[in-house]
Parts: C-alpha cells; sequence; structure tokens
C-alpha cells in the first residue's frame, strides 16, 4: 500500500465515476417522459412484428404477437415437454439457480484474483495474458471440451458459466481498484488505519461502485450463455425449453422463452441497481 | 478543552539529517533521479515552517517521508526523537484536495480515524462534534462530501485529521486548488486553528505571501536535488491577519524571500 510513488495530483475528490450501463441520458430515477418514450420503443417494435407476421402469414416462421403472448401466459401453468416436463415459470428457476450459483462463484473469485492482480504485480503479469486470451471465447466453443472433462451432469454448465463470469468480474476490479487514488489509501492509513483495514474499508470500499457495475455486466454474460450451457444435456432450464421448442418448430415458445429470460435479467439487473445505488450515496 | 488540553506545544519536533531520496529510472538506461541529496532540516515543537521551492525540487518527497508514506535511502528522519517508519495518527497529513471518503458523511469521515484505531466509547464522537462545531461544518455532519462547496470539504479534512490531535500536522499545498476569497478564508482559519492548539506544521506552498503570512520560518530549497538554499525568520508580530500583508515588514521579507526564490530557479 505504501509504495513510494507520487502520484500527479489527482483534481478530483469524487472518486468514482462508473459507465453507465444503461443508454439513459441522466443518472437519476426515471422521468415520466422518458418512461413514455420507452413504451413507445416497445410498442413500435411489437407493431413492425405484428405486422410483418401478418405479412408473411406462417407461424412457425413468425407467430402473431397475440399468439405468442397466449402462448406464454398459457405455459406459465402449462408444462413443457407435455409428460414430465416443467412450466415456463419452473424453467426459469432452474436457469435462474444454474446462474445464481455460478455467478456468485464467478464474482468472488474475480474479486479474489483481481484483487491479488491488483495488490501484486508478479500476479498481475501472471494473469494478464490468460484473461486477454480467455476473453473473446464463445462459451459455445467450450461445449466439447467440458463435456469431456465435467461429463453432462450439472459441473459442465457451472465451469462453462464460470469462464464467462470470471474474466469480465477480474477486468473489472483490477480497473476498479487501479483507479483508486493513492493518496485516499494514505489518508486512510495516516488517520491510524491498519493496513488490511485500510485496504477493505478504503481500497475496495472506494472501487466498489465500478465492481458493481462489473457484477452487473457479468450477470449479462451469464444470461447470454445460459442457452449454450443448457445445450449440454439438460432437461429442464429456459435454454434447454429455448432449444428444444426450436427443433420441433414451436416458434411461440422460443419466443416465449426469450421474453422470460429477459424479464429474468431486468429483474436481476434492477436488484444490482438498487444495491450499487445503496452504496454510492452520489447517486441518491 | 478537549483539544488544547492534549495537544501541548511541546510536541512534534522534526529532525531531518542528511536525508537521501533517489527515484528509479523507468529503464535500465535512464537514469535514476536523485530528489533529495543529504537534505537537513529542523523544526521546533510548536512552531510554524513553510517550504517553498521551485516545482520539482523534492517538496513533496520530502513530506511524504515524514508522513511516512515512503522511506529514505538514507540519513534520518526523527520525529520526536523517534524515527518514522510508516503513518500514524499523530502526524496529520492534509493534501491539496481534501480526499474525503465519498462515501461516508461529514461526522463519519472525521470518525474514521477513531474509529479505524478501533477507540470506544462516547469521548471520539464527542471531540468529532465539538470539531465540526469549530470549522463551521455543524449543521453540515449529515452531508457527504459531494454536497460540501470546495472550502467546506478543506474543513472537513481538518477536522479529520484533528479529531486524532496530532503532533504534527504536515501539508501539501492545502489552499493550492481552491479561489483566492476561499483560499483567505482558509488561510484565516488555519491561522486561528494554529494559534490555539500551537502544533508543529510543516507547510508546503509556492505562494511567497502565503507563507510570509503563515510561517515562523521558512525554508526556501532549491532543486534538483533538493537542498536548503536559505532560511527566514519571520518576525511579524501574532496573531497575524491578512491586513498585515500591506505593512512594510511584510512587503520587504516578500521580496527578500522571492528574490530567494528565483535565485533558486
Ligand atoms: N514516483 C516518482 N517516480 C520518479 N520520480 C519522482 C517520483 N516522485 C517524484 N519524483 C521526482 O522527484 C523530484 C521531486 O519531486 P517532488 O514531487 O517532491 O517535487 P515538488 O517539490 O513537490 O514539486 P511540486 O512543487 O511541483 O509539487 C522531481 O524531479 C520528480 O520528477
Ligand atoms: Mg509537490
Amino acid at each position: 500500500m505504501t509504495s513510494d510513488t507520487l502520484k500527479p495530483d489527482v483534481a478530483t475528490t469524487t472518486v468514482d465515476a462508473p459507465a453507465q450501463l444503461t443508454l439513459a441520458g441522466t443518472r437519476r430515477g426515471p422521468s415520466a417522459s422518458r418512461l413514455l418514450w420507452g413504451a413507445a420503443g416497445i410498442a413500435l417494435a411489437l407493431l413492425v412484428w405484428e405486422l410483418l407476421s401478418l405479412l408473411k402469414d406462417d407461424h412457425v416462421l413468425l407467430p402473431t404477437v397475440p399468439e405468442t403472448a397466449r402462448t406464454f401466459v398459457d405455459y406459465l401453468s402449462k408444462r413443457y415437454p407435455a409428460v414430465g416436463g416443467k412450466t415456463l415459470w419452473q424453467h426459469a428457476l432452474v436457469s435462474l439457480g444454474r446462474i445464481g450459483l455460478g455467478w456468485s462463484a464467478g464474482v468472488v473469485i474475480g474479486i479474489a484474483v483481481g484483487g491479488l492482480m491488483a495488490s501484486v504485480p508478479v500476479v498481475r503479469h501472471l494473469v494478464d495474458p490468460l484473461i486477454e486470451i480467455t476473453r473473446p471465447l464463445p462459451p459455445l466453443a467450450f461445449i466439447p471440451l467440458m463435456i469431456i472433462w465435467f461429463g453432462i451432469g450439472e459441473t459442465p454448465k457451472f465451469v462453462l458459466i464460470l469462464i464467462g463470469v470470471v474474466p469480465i468480474m477480474i477486468v473489472a476490479t483490477v480497473a476498479a481498484l487501479d483507479a483508486v487514488p493513492e493518496e485516499l489509501v494514505q489518508a486512510g492509513r495516516s488517520l491510524g488505519g491498519s493496513a488490511t483495514h485500510v485496504l477493505l474499508t478504503v481500497r475496495l470500499r472506494s472501487a466498489l461502485p465500478s465492481i458493481i457495475t462489473g457484477m452487473r455486466l457479468a450477470m449479462g454474460g451469464a444470461w447470454t450463455s445460459i442457452v449454450a450451457v443448457e445445450l449440454i444435456a439438460a432437461t429442464s432450464g429456459l435454454g434447454y425449453m429455448i432449444n428444444n421448442a426450436g427443433v420441433n418448430l414451436q416458434t411461440p415458445l422460443v419466443l416465449s422463452g426469450i421474453v422470460m429470460i429477459s424479464i429474468v435479467g431486468i429483474a436481476l439487473d434492477t436488484l444490482l441497481r438498487l444495491f450499487h445505488r445503496s452504496i454510492d450515496p452520489t447517486r441518491r | 478543552m478537549t483539544i488544547s488540553d492534549t495537544v501541548t506545544g511541546s510536541q512534534g519536533a522534526v529532525s531531518i539529517t542528511g536525508v537521501q531520496k533517489a527515484f528509479a529510472g523507468r529503464s535500465r538506461k535512464a537514469p535514476g533521479r536523485q530528489a533529495l541529496d543529504g537534505f537537513d532540516l529542523e523544526v521546533r515543537a510548536g512552531e510554524f515552517l513553510c517550504l517553498l521551492g521551485p516545482s520539482g525540487c523534492g517538496k513533496s518527497t520530502l513530506l511524504n517521508l515524514l508522513a511516512g508514506f515512503s522511506e529514505p535511502d538514507g540519513g534520518e528522519v526523527l520525529v520526536d526523537g523517534t524515527p518514522v517508519t510508516g503513518p500514524g495518527p499523530e502526524r496529520g497529513v492534509l493534501f491539496q484536495t481534501p480526499m474525503l471518503f465519498p462515501w461516508l458523511n461529514t461526522l463519519d469521515n472525521v470518525l474514521y480515524g477513531p474509529r479505524a484505531r478501533g477507540e470506544k466509547g462516547a469521548a471520539p464522537r464527542k471531540r468529532a462534534t465539538d470539531l465540526l462545531q469549530t470549522v463551521g461544518l455543524a449543521d453540515a455532519a449529515a452531508s457527504y462530501p459531494h454536497e460540501l462547496s470546495g472550502g467546506m470539504r478543506h474543513r472537513a479534512a481538518f477536522a479529520r485529521v484533528l479529531v486524532n490531535q496530532p503532533r504534527l500536522l504536515l501539508m501539501d499545498e492545502p489552499f493550492g486548488a481552491l479561489d483566492a476569497i476561499t483560499r483567505a478564508a482558509m488561510q484565516r482559519f488555519l491561522l486561528e486553528l494554529w494559534e490555539r492548539d500551537r502544533m508543529t506544521v510543516v507547510f508546503v506552498t509556492h505562494d511567497v505571501e502565503e507563507a510570509v503570512l503563515l510561517g515562523d520560518r521558512i525554508c526556501v530549497m532549491s532543486g534538483s536535488p533538493g537542498r536548503t538554499r536559505a532560511v527566514f525568520d519571520v518576525d511579524l508580530p501574532r496573531p497575524r491577519d491578512l491586513e498585515m500583508t500591506d505593512t512594510l515588514e511584510f512587503v520587504h521579507l516578500k521580496r527578500q524571500v522571492r528574490e530567494s526564490l528565483e535565485a533558486s530557479l
């Protein structure tokens, strides 16, 4: 912590200004007019979809909006597959469980490794290239390997989500810790905090908002890989349901699954955003 | 009261002898930089010393050594006769920017030190609220740093350091980033505080007038490596105020210091 680097004077007092994930122009809560425009955008997209499906007039190619909505509502209580299957909710819960487990573990691992990298240069030089190499690889590319190594149970699915989450978390954590001004840490030390106490209550605390932004990105990444994950011999989960319904040309159900993923994803992101807001007084 | 009782004027003496500090070059070819080469400085307990010097002459390097943020390559840095081995609450540091913790409100910022050191009971809280009163932030105790003005943030940073009852106050161009009016207010505030508590102060500045107004002594440095070029005793009466800057003695001393500083460039 007390390296003898003399940093150039940092002119900012508010340490953290993480990039917004949403495209919204302001950082305050949603205003009425913004909500209205957003709703209009969605309505417009649905309208285009409806027009296209009426033009094409082909269930399999593109079902109409009401048909998709009906399917969605039906399958909230109806099982898929009909025998021994699960409802849309239950599939969502299965996927949620997989993602929850993989994401939490990935967040913990990512913060730990990122913390080490930010404090020990050797570790950083060691891990940096590994991340650069693995980051651009799509989860699908790992599926055969996962099956060879871990079989077809829950383990390969868990590992596949980890592969998506950990690099994002490492990169976010390192960047967040690097951005903490040296003087802030020095201030904590000269106020009497021990090195460990300052590491936790100043360095990590100051980086926390940006780390949460990383957690949101990683959550998004985990959901994008769920379909790939559940290609591995799954018998439940939204990814499995989408795959299976697709093979059987049940397009409305495919679309329902996609909508469900989006709903759950938005709900989780909202929770993380609330968390972010609760720990960052500059955003209240 | 609390502060004046505990901070006695007999502590906080600084003794720096033959201090060496070099910074390694970026590559093997680029030579290292000798920031300080055999630097000596004595500061009496309760003295207000101003360090003045051209940019890059090693003022911040020196202050960082005193604060315990870095270690000298050679020589001795003593505070009250004991070598400095690391940062500590008895040596309060004020940076150019206030460096408040943005996630804590003003009161919690002030209480960071006592809490970090595990001080128990109601005493630290009493001290903190008294100090906030002193620095005029009693109403802003629950406000967060981003809700304070620049001057208020500086005063909060003062309170956060003073709550630890430091014997030595280290300031690195603390008012450099402030506008002229706020800076004058902060200078007056610092003078009042020092009149009351008389802790030892090492104050780094670029501003000749500020140095003459505040200091008991002014150490003009030349770089680089940093050396003491001249030391001026400021024999102006205390308590001082801004009106004094128009007096003949003040102007005369200011010119002497400025000439010495310009010669060191
Ligand atoms: N971390 C560092 N790495 C390399 N060189 C450094 C480092 N810190 C300071 N130096 C060098 O040491 C010398 C003294 O720097 P220092 O910051 O103490 O100057 P200063 O007197 O505080 O200047 P200023 O008035 O501009 O703040 C300079 O030549 C600078 O380039
Ligand atoms: Mg400096």
